[in-house]
Parts: C-alpha cells; structure tokens; sequence
C-alpha cells in the first residue's frame, strides 16, 4: 500500500515535467524520454530501500535482532497478561482511596474497574467489573491515549500517574549504580588482569580467597558493617542518604550516596575480578599468544593487544547488562541508606499495597530484565563475529 | 619390546620354526586365569569423596555447616530459655526488663568488651546519681571513664562517660501469690539473706507520704518566697503538675528509692525535670515504707496477692532457676537473641534444604522430560520456562501472601505461620526449579544419543526406565551440586525478604534468620549494634561456606578431575 503512494507521488514530477520547464523545452523532452526508460529517481530510491531491506533480511544476524525483538514483545505481552490479572484479583485494601472516597470511586469507575449501581434509595454501591472488561478498558485506554492508562497511587502520592512517580525517583537509583559501576569495572577488570598476570603467585591465591568471601558475603552486610563505623561510631560520613531538597547533582547528596555505592561496590569488583581472572588465563595459555610472543611482541604488548582484549569477548556483554540494569535499584541497600530511589519506591507499594504502583513499578523490572538479557545475547555477536546468533548446528 | 623384536629378527629365521622353540605354558593343564586385581577399585562416589577430601577449603566449609547445624539443633534443647513456664511466656521466653541486654560471655568478665557492659557517653550529673545510688544488689555503675567540662555562654556543665553493667536492670515490683511468696521467704532464710544488704525482696516505697509532705514543703517554699517578694513560677497549678508528674515517674522507675525534688534555676521549677533531694551531708534520702515500730516493710497483700519489690536479677534467678545472662544479648522485647538465632537458622536451614529439595523433584521431572523427548515437547516446555523464569519471584510473593492472607479457609487450616512459610514457598518452588530443568535436560542431551542407552533400548527397555536407570544416574553428580548451589540461595532471598518486611515470619510465632535481621533494623543500627551484629554473622558464615562446599562437590563430582588429584 505504502508503494502505491509512492508511486503515485513520483507520477506528478514526471508529467510536470514539461509543463513547468516550458523553457527550455529540448532538455525537458530528453528528461521525459530518460523517464520513461528509467524510473524516477524516487522509485529508484524505494526499490534501493526495499532491496536493502531484501539483502538486510537475508542477513541472518538481522533476521536473529528481528526474531528475538518479536519474540521479546510476545513474552512480555504474556507476562503482562499474567501480572495484570494476578494484581487486578487481589483484594482491594478496605482504606484504600479512603481519604476521599468520591474521588477514589470516580476514578475507579472512570477506568472501568467499578461499575456504579444505583440503590433504590439513591445512593450508589460501586461493584467490581470482571477482570476481561477491566482489562479491555485497560488496552482501549492505552492505546487511545486516555487519561492515567496506568492508573493512579492511591498510597504513595495521592492520585499521581505511577509513570510520574516511577521517573521522579529513577535520578537517585541511576546515580548510585552509575556511581558504582564506574568504581566497580575499572577495579574489578584491574584486579582481574592483575590476578591472571600473577596466577598461582601469593598474590594470586590471596586475592582467589578474598574474592571469595567477598563474593559470598551479602552486600547488606557490607551495608551494615559501613553504616555502623563510618556513619556512627567515626562519623565521617552520613550514614543516610540526604533527602532529594540538596539536589541530587550536589556535594553534599554525593557524600551522602558513597557508603551505599560502597556496598554495592565490593561484591560487583569481586564478581568482575573472578570473571576476568577465569577468562584471561584461559587466553592467557592459547596458542595465538606463542604466535604473538614469537613474532616478537614483548609479554606487555602481547597481552594487552591480544590476551585482553580477547578475554573481553564474554566481559563486555556482562557490562553491557549491567548497563541496561543501572535503572533498577537495589531494594535492600535502598532501604538500608534510606535512598529515595526504585526500589525503595517498589518496596513501599508492596507495603503500603499500592496496586496500580505495584503493577507497574514489577513491569518495570521485568522489561528491563528482559531487555538486559537480549543486549547481552546480540552483544556477544557483535563483539566477537564467530559467534554467530541463532546459528544452527 | 624393540629390543625383543631385534633379537628374534636378526637370529632367527621366521619361516622355519622349530617346534621345539615353543613350550606349553599351561603345563599341569589346569584353567587359566586373569590376575586378581591386588588393589580395589575405586568406585564413583568412592573417587568424588576422594577428591572432595583434597579440597581443603570444602571440608572446612563442611564442617562449619555441621557446626552450625548442630548449633541450630542442640541449642533449643539445652538453651534454659526452652523451659521457662509455658503459662506465664507463652510464646516463648521474653523479658522486657532484659531489653536491649548486652551480649555477655563469661570468658570475658570484666574486660569490657562482650562482658554485657557498655559506655555510655556524655551522660549528665543527673544520671551518674541515677546509676551510683541504686538500692539492688547488682550496681549498675562499674566506673566513670571519663569527665568532659563544657562550657556554654555563662553556664559550665559536666558531662561525663560511665561504664554501665546492662544487666543490672535495678528493682521491680511485682505481685506474687501465697504460694509463691511462701517459697521466696524461705529461698531467703535458706541462704540467710533475709532482710539484708543481698536480699531479693528489697524495702517497699511509700512515695504517695512522700509526695504529699512534699507538696506541702512547695506550698511553704513558694510562701516564703511571695513574702519576700521573689517571682517564682510556683502556683496552685503548677505544684500539682509537678507532683502528678512525679507520682508518675515514681510508679514507673521502681529503681529509685530516694526523695526527689524538682530541679531549681533561677526559682523556676521544672515540671518534668527531677534531681535527688539530698540531705545535709549530701546522702540521699529513702522513702521506704515502715510499719507502726519504725520496721522496713517487705512485703503489702492486697486482694491474696502480695505486692512485693524485689532486686530484679536475683529474683528472676530465683524464680526461673538460671541466671539472667545472655550470650549474645536480647532484642527489643528481650528475647534471648542466642536461642532465637539457634531456631532461626535451624529454620532457615530447613525452608533451604525443603525448597531446594522440591525444586530438585520438580525441575529433575521437568528437564528429563523435555531433554529425553526433546522436539516439539522440548520447544513448548522451554518457552513455558522462559516466561515463568521471567516473572520475578517477589511479585509472585507479594500476590500470594495477600491473597492468602485474605483467604478465610486456608488461615483456618493452616494458621497464620502456615501462611507465611505457604507463601514463601510457592514463590520459591513457583521459579526455583527452572535451574535444575535446565541443567537436567543439558545433562539428558549429552546422554540420550549414547551408545549404552542405545544398547538398553534395543533390547527392550522402557523410557521410563532408560530414563531412570540409565540417564539419570549419570547426571546425579551435576544435578546434586546445583541443588546444593541453591540452599545458600534461598536462605538469603529469605532473609532479604524478611529484612525488609515483605514476609513476616515473626508476628506468627516462627523466627528466621531473616526475622532477626528484621529485629536488627527495628533496634537501630547505631544505638543497639548487637542485634543486628550476631544475625549477620551467621548468614555469612552459612552464605560463604555453603558455597565453599558447593565448589568442592562440583569438582568432586567432575570425573574429569580424576588423576589430577596426585
């Protein structure tokens, strides 16, 4: 369809043609000639366009991204189908709404979720709908860009969009894990190098051990350990995070941030460090690495031209994930420091049993899951073209 | 064998052999048989315990896990704790009076580190008389470790450190019955500490005469005062807030023996601010009650029940039959936290082993199905998992205990902890077992095409039997190390749960390691660090070692180790 429209754009040029270009009448007969053998140039053009998607889909890497899109959207469709019936089923909280119940019902009512009954004595008693209808509103509004498709917070904040709510606390959470991942990759790669460049020495076998505990240990112990001595007993930093008022781009909410990136920070080095160390070592004893070594190259040369740099192929997906991830926060240390962040904003509308929040604040998270877990699976073709996505056997 | 060949080449001549060149070498005729091996062979799990044995690492791992299971199981049976009266703690021992008690070791004694004490810092005059006169057996002041002057405009004060015994927790009133109160006086004569210095029941208080002369010396004062012409803040309301709010503070803090008197600056008096009223040489001055001839009162019935006031440690000894000391100290509503931490972990452990164990059925079912059938059967069963995998958990939680929680029928039958432990384990069996499918239905791909299944299903052998006999028992290795991989898991999803409050195993009665650590936040990190510091402690030792013990099984059961262990 969208080819017809285009053709029939392309037709009025060439019959304009000699019309408009009344003087200089010879060129403008020779264009119509050039025309009738060959296309416009805009039918050129599209023919290009769709070859290039014809070669494009030929592509097996490009059909794969394609596939797996699809596939990504069919999966989240269905988990969201799920989720919304799970969380339209629950029993609704008897206070909820109820600091103005004619707005609550209204509002209610306005999202097809009540229906309202009239009584014979005039006053009305709001029914629930069933969940298909409540469900069939919910995609009618979506997509008609009705008002608050995603309902509104009943607990949180009294009547505002979770949209709204869900972006003004995504600042902090992206803060810290940006924060974090800038100590942690450096450091953890680092570490890593260190540990393979110096395998089976003591430094190793330290550093094997220490990663270990590290890696076991739960981060809120860390938390806890951190915000005891240097919030407490040494008070040299604040043991909670600054409230949004300081500004989040300020010194002072930055002094107040570093013990939860801290405690986020030691188990993300230890887990980058012990992935490096495995992945290095094992390029480290390749044969390509003798190759290097004997044509010249001294170890340094060899290894960061080509050890690193090879050892990168399975790393690099891993960052890119966590990349994706730095939006969702940690509900644990968020509480624990008081962050004004994600997941403190996903566990206060579990406790304080805020649906419409809930819903969409857990939809949050499971596209972002789902989206991390794709950018790795194409990132590792990209990096290193012998893996080849989706390839058969 | 070269140097054979050679000799018989060059020598000899291989066409014309002589007979005579061979010998019967079975010579009496008698069968011949294969050398008995001399040493034994060594089975799978015979090698697996081997090279487990090598790992160092893993077998301390091992052998903290006993440790702490064995803390978890011996402790509540041992714990004096366990046997308090099960009418008057009902639901466990606990002691408000022990609140916030610090962890005591006797090992310790008096080093002031985990010896139950604790410095107290910047705390003012008021408080020092608070701690140095007090009238149980038990002084709660050990030593001021230090003085600090302030000075503030005009006004200099002194704040001072003081090194506190958290468990002498003073006096306390209590009503006893006949019974009871017939076997304390003779607990007492027995030990000949009746009436003494060292007795438990202490001198009862008579504030309500004190308060009344006191009022009355108000009224005097503030008399004296007026006709002098000085402004006080003195006046017929004032006086009866003051000495309301010190017949309150009285009946509160049954520690203070002694008259009190309203703080003075500048002739105003404090309503709600108290200081000792001493007497000439500067000793405080008792309020205890006397009968007619000028005797201490013990003891007053009223109603059968006998209002005594006694030196609470020595009475709660007396009355519970072990010492109030605990090892690692008590909780906001003084819970003994060694008992609680015994029985959380011995519940985490079995809400880990449990999870994981029905994990591994499920998952071992669903991967041996999909990995034996493989096809169409595998392609469905996959993207099942890829959806249910990507549902977190914690909203699966969430739903489930709100909907069970309103659910009349189901509180009925199982009870409000059922519903708690229901919960969580249908949000951690609900995802748990995509892991073991997983790793089974890989492990069911490397096998199947096997020439020996081959064989086993040519001569007639049933899936379910290839299944069983033959595939499975080759995957075991694998199959149980993930599954042991995963009890670590589950304990601290648990216990992050339960810190943040998401499930609450404590209002039902139960106690998690994650419950604990809930205490923990409810005490504060900054003012009662020990709640929270023994909780901790634990999840790591079990988080660290569990996964010390699941690397040295993976390698153990990794026959291609074999050999390397020399």
């Amino acid at each position: 369809m969208k080819k017809e429209k285009e053709e029939l754009k392309g037709a009025p040029t060439i019959s304009a043609g000699p019309t408009t270009n009344s003087v200089s009448n010879g060129t403008s007969n020779e264009a119509v000639i050039e025309a009738d053998k060959k296309p416009s140039f805009l039918k050129r053009f599209w023919k290009g366009f769709l070859n290039f998607f014809h070669e494009l889909g030929k592509n097996e890497m490009f059909r794969y991204v394609i596939k797996r899109l699809l596939l990504l959207v069919f999966t989240f469709v269905i988990i969201f189908l799920i989720c919304f019936v799970l969380v339209r089923l629950l029993p609704v909280d008897a206070n909820t709404g109820m600091n103005d119940p004619q707005v609550f019902y209204n509002k209610m009512v306005a999202q097809g979720r009540y229906i309202a009954v009239i009584n014979e004595d005039g006053t009305k008693t709001y029914m629930p709908t069933p969940i298909l209808q409540q469900l069939w509103t919910f995609i009618a509004n979506l997509f008609s860009g009705g008002d608050h498709p995603w309902g509104y917070s009943y607990k949180i904040a009294w009547l505002q969009s979770p949209v709204e709510i869900l972006t003004s606390h995504l600042t902090p959470t992206i803060l810290i894990n940006v924060y974090t991942m800038v100590i942690a990759v450096p450091l953890g790669l680092g570490l890593g190098i260190f540990m393979a460049l110096r395998k089976n020495h003591w430094e190793d076998h330290f550093l094997s051990v220490l990663i270990m505990l590290v890696i076991s240990v739960p981060s809120f112990v860390y938390a806890f350990l951190l915000q005891y001595n240097f919030g407490y007993v040494w008070q040299t930093l604040p043991p909670m995070a600054e409230s949004a008022s300081v500004g989040y781009f300020s010194p002072e909410y930055f002094r107040s941030i570093i013990l939860p990136i801290l405690s986020m920070s030691f188990g993300s080095i230890a887990g980058y460090a012990r992935y490096t160390r495995a992945e290095l070592t094992e390029v480290l004893t390749s044969d390509f690495m003798l190759l290097a070594r004997t044509k010249g190259l001294s170890r340094a040369q060899a290894t960061v031209r080509h050890a690193f740099r090879n050892s990168l192929v399975p790393i690099f997906p891993m960052i890119l994930g966590e990349l994706i991830s730095i939006l969702s926060g940690s509900m644990i240390i968020e509480n624990i420091f008081r962050v004004n962040g994600v997941g403190g904003l996903y566990l206060d509308s579990i406790q304080k049993l805020d649906y419409d929040v809930f819903q969409f604040v857990s939809m949050f998270y499971i596209l972002i899951g789902l989206i991390g877990t794709l950018v790795v699976d194409l990132s590792y073709g990209i990096v290193d073209p012998r893996i080849r996505m989706g390839g058969k056997k | 064998m070269e140097n054979e060949n050679k000799v018989i080449g060059t020598s000899m001549n291989y066409e014309e052999l002589s007979p005579e060149l061979f010998k019967k070498s079975n010579v009496d005729n008698s069968t011949l048989h294969d050398q008995a091996f001399e040493t034994k062979p060594i089975s799978f799990l015979k090698g697996a315990m081997i090279r487990f044995a090598k790992n160092k690492a893993s077998i301390v791992a091992a052998i903290i896990i006993a440790f702490i299971v064995l803390f978890a199981l011996i402790v509540p049976l041992v714990s004096p704790t366990t046997y308090v009266d099960k009418v008057e703690y009902p639901t466990g021992f606990r002691d408000a009076k022990f609140s916030y008690a610090l962890p005591y070791n006797p090992m310790f004694e008096g080093s002031g580190f985990w010896d139950g004490t604790e410095v107290k810092k910047g705390c003012s005059k008021k408080d020092v008389d608070f701690y140095t006169y007090d009238d149980s057996n038990h002084k709660p002041l050990i030593k001021i470790v230090g003085e600090k002057e302030h000075v503030v405009g005009a006004s200099r004060y002194k704040s001072y450190d003081l090194k506190i015994d958290s468990y002498a927790v003073g006096c306390k009133s209590v009503f006893i019955n006949e019974e009871e109160y017939q076997k304390l006086v003779s607990y007492e004569q027995e030990k000949g500490i009746a009436k003494t210095d060292k007795s438990i029941m202490k001198p009862l208080r008579d504030y309500h005469k004190y308060l009344e002369d006191y009022e009355q010396e108000l009224r005097d004062t503030r008399e004296e005062l007026e006709n002098q012409g000085i402004k006080t803040n003195l006046n017929d309301t004032s006086i009866p807030a003051i000495i309301d709010y010190l017949k309150t503070y009285y009946n509160q803090s049954t520690r203070i023996w002694y008259k009190l008197a309203a703080s003075v600056s500048n002739n105003s008096y404090s309503q709600n601010s108290f200081v000792m009223a001493r007497d000439a040489s500067g000793n405080p001055q008792d309020i205890y009650k006397r009968d007619a001839g000028g005797n201490l009162v013990y003891a007053e019935k009223t109603n059968g029940l006998y209002e005594i006031r006694v030196d609470y440690y020595d009475y709660f000894e007396f009355h519970n039959g072990f010492a109030p000391r605990f090892v690692f100290g008590t909780n906001s509503s003084g819970q003994d936290i060694f008992l609680r931490l015994a029985l959380g972990a011995r519940f985490s452990l079995l809400l880990g082993v449990g999870i994981s164990f029905i994990n591994f059925i499920i998952g071992l079912i669903w991967g041996a199905i999909s990995g034996y059938y493989g096809g169409t059967a595998d392609l469905v069963m996959e993207r099942v998992t890829d959806i249910i995998s990507c549902i977190p958990s914690i909203i699966i939680l969430t739903i489930c205990s709100i909907q069970f929680l309103n659910n009349g029928a189901l509180k009925a039958a199982v009870g409000e902890a059922g519903i708690s432990v229901l919960a969580f384990l249908v949000a951690f069996v609900y995802s748990g077992w995509i892991g073991v499918a997983g790793t089974t239905r890989m492990q069911f791909y490397r096998f199947k095409g096997q020439e020996y299944v081959l064989a086993s299903r040519t001569l007639g052998a049933k899936d379910s039997r290839l299944i069983f006999r033959h595939i499975l028992p080759n995957a075991a290795g694998t199959l149980v190390t993930s599954s042991v991989l995963m009890i670590p898991g589950v304990i601290f999803s648990e216990s992050s749960l339960s810190y943040l409050g998401i499930i609450d195993f404590n209002t039902s009665g139960l106690c998690s390691i994650g419950s604990l650590l809930n205490d923990g936040q409810a005490a504060g990190l900054k003012e009662h660090p020990h709640v929270l510091l023994f909780p901790c402690i634990v999840i790591s030792l079990l988080m660290i070692s569990f996964n010390l013990f699941g690397n040295g099984l993976r390698d153990a059961f990794n026959t291609t180790l074999r050999g390397s262990e020399d």
